[in-house]
């Protein structure tokens, strides 16, 4: 209402400018291994934020729909080993795979678009199980063995800074996309959704399509993500989109806060760092294998953050903002305190 | 008792039954309502009252029987094809939208009523229905909570704007679902206020157990009982019913 930019949009506009210049101070295994994964993960994981905090919908399927990206573009572009062996241009490739996830995403969302709470989260789940088991034991697109020596365009081939900024781009764009969205006629159709489906359809909504469309929206994103996956991996299998991976998506997005977008990349930064710089902790360190190692201690990290806010790592920034508020005097309000996707609409 | 067909009903109820399993919460009903006609439906609990706007509104399909508005069978059409036929309703217990403000809450009941559900981009309408919207907060006495978020709202304001999700899309038909529950007896009386200052041709459903407010408003009262019409009349006429007194105030000793 204001022309001056609140201090949320402030904080988000000095992460991005960080963001851009990190690959000037930051070494090239931390941009490349850890904060290109964390867009990656994090472009994946905000569109369970986006289905869950402005729709009410806990989806499981969106790692599955960022893993048919994947496998489209390596069906697309191989050209030897498992397959299709397309052999096309890696381009073409994309326009390919983001249309196959994105008509996968149609058709999984007009399925689930009457069910609701743990049906909901049922459902995804199978979905999630039926595509590792397809890729899996269908040879013709895969097989156990996945899809393997991929290179991306010649533009990103050997540049992994430009793949790191193409994360960050792309999760910018996201963000500020559901953001807008959220403010549109479908989106603030969408929030009435989620609290009330009820009241929407005595309104006159027609509460399946929404849901639907929401989902595609956000199963579209979940393939641009999966699109750089492919890229920064050279390959995908079967094994990367099981169960296992399928629950790490959302634990991300519990981590970083389900009622916030921000939350996912938080969530993602600090699942890859654990990834990478605490599975070598002393006491771990006796667990032997190294998946089990790093379980326990993103297990662990869950549970600690869950006990101090069930709204993940943004609800504690949200509590400590707060309570920063109330030292510093400064204006409060039950409006102002609200969580992120409920706060007033600032601009009408 | 049988009600005279009005000529040209607006709402055109034909022997309407709801039958959960076994038990029958509509038995029969059959009710005729002019355009810019005021009713009350009154009755104890369980008579079928809201099971009846349920089974109009569409929120529950009738197990016998037909619903016409405006001529047009609607008996089997969705709850989200009726407001375009001129209908809004509104329910017993609130049913809003919690993590959206007033403004919005308000804003979603006119969407969904004159379409663009699906608008990705702002248009032509929109600052149109958010005045709108705002008018429509202040005849509720919602306008210093127009930005507050729906879920902060005390439980009376709620359900004032509960009657406001009515009033914004000016519908043909308005029914409302106990408007007064929850409410002051100051409110009490603005609401009844505003009711009766209606446009003329605006046509008003309302179960209110509140006698204050249902027999000052309506203009015609149907009594209910067992999912059964059992009287109707002008409000003097039911005051002195000896057979609604019964219903209402149980049988003399």
């Amino acid at each position: 209402m204001t022309g001056r930019p609140s201090t949320g949009t402030m904080v988000i506009s000095a992460v991005v400018a960080l963001l851009v210049l990190l690959p000037a101070f930051g070494s090239d295994f931390f941009i490349d291994f850890v904060m290109t994964r964390t867009m990656m993960l994090g472009l994946a994981a905000s569109t369970i934020v986006f289905l869950s905090a402005y729709g009410g919908m806990v989806s499981l399927a969106q790692w599955l729909i960022f893993g048919v990206s994947g496998f489209m573009i390596g069906n697309a572009v191989a050209e030897a080993g498992h397959g299709l062996k397309l052999g096309w241009n890696p381009w073409v490739a994309v326009i390919f795979a983001l249309g196959i996830a994105t008509a996968v995403a149609f058709v999984l969302g007009a399925l689930s678009a009457r069910t609701i709470g743990i049906y909901y989260l049922m459902l995804t789940l199978t979905y999630a199980v039926i595509g590792f088991l397809f890729f899996g034991q269908v040879t013709t697109f895969s097989g156990f063995g996945g899809v393997t020596g991929l290179d991306p365009p010649g533009f990103f081939l050997d540049h992994p800074k430009r793949l790191y900024y193409a994360g960050v781009v792309l999760s910018v764009i996201a963000y500020v996309t559901f953001r807008a969205v959220a403010r549109t006629s479908f989106g603030i159709a969408l929030q009435g959704i989620r609290d009330d489906p009820v009241r929407m359809s005595s309104l006159g909504f027609n509460v399946p399509m929404h849901r639907m469309l929401a989902f595609t929206l956000a199963g579209f994103v979940a393939a641009i993500a999966g699109v750089l996956n492919v890229w920064w991996n050279g390959q995908i299998d079967p094994t990367s989109i099981s169960i296992g991976p399928t629950l790490d998506l959302l634990i991300i997005a519990v981590i970083g806060g389900i009622a916030h977008l921000e939350g996912a990349w938080l969530g993602a930064f600090v699942f890859v760092a654990a990834n990478n710089y605490l599975r070598d902790l002393p006491l771990v360190d006796n667990i032997g294998i190294t998946e089990a190692r790093f379980n326990t201690v993103i297990g662990a990290l869950v549970l600690l953050i869950m006990v101090l806010s069930p709204d993940g790592l943004m609800g504690i920034i949200e509590k400590v903002r707060a309570a920063g508020r109330r030292v510093l005097g400064g204006p409060t309000g039950p409006t102002t305190a609200a969580p992120e996707p409920r706060l007033r609409r600032t601009s009408s | 008792m049988t009600i005279d067909p009005p000529s040209d009903p607006l709402l055109r109820l034909r022997s309407v039954t709801v039958a959960f399993g076994g038990l029958v919460a509509l038995a029969g009903v059959d009710l005729d309502v002019v355009q810019g006609e005021r009713l009350a439906v009154l009755g104890p609990n369980g008579a079928g009252k809201t099971t009846l706007f349920n089974a109009v509104a569409g929120d529950i399909r009738p197990t016998g029987g037909t619903v016409e508005i405006r001529g047009v069978d609607c008996t089997l059409l969705p709850s989200r094809r009726r407001p375009t036929l001129g209908l809004a309703r509104t329910y017993q217990k609130t049913r809003l939208f919690a993590g959206l403000s007033v403004e919005d809450n308000l804003y979603l009941a006119q969407c969904g009523k004159e379409g663009s559900h699906f608008k990705l981009w702002r248009h032509g309408r929109e600052a149109f229905w958010r005045e709108r919207a705002r008018v429509a907060a202040g005849r509720v006495w919602l306008s210093d909570q127009f930005d507050v978020l729906v879920g902060d709202l005390s439980h009376g304001q709620q359900r004032q704007l509960e009657v406001g999700m009515a009033v914004v899309t000016q519908p043909d038909v308005m029914m409302l679902d106990e408007p007064a529950s929850g409410l002051s007896r100051g409110e009490r009386e603005r609401l009844t206020e505003l009711l009766t200052d209606l446009a003329a041709e605006e046509t008003l459903l309302l179960i209110e157990h509140d006698m204050d407010v249902a027999l000052k408003v309506a203009e015609r009262v149907v009594v209910m009982a067992d999912g059964e019409v059992v009287a109707s009349g002008t409000p003097d006429e039911i005051r002195g019913d000896p057979l609604v007194q019964e219903i209402y105030l149980g049988r003399q000793r």
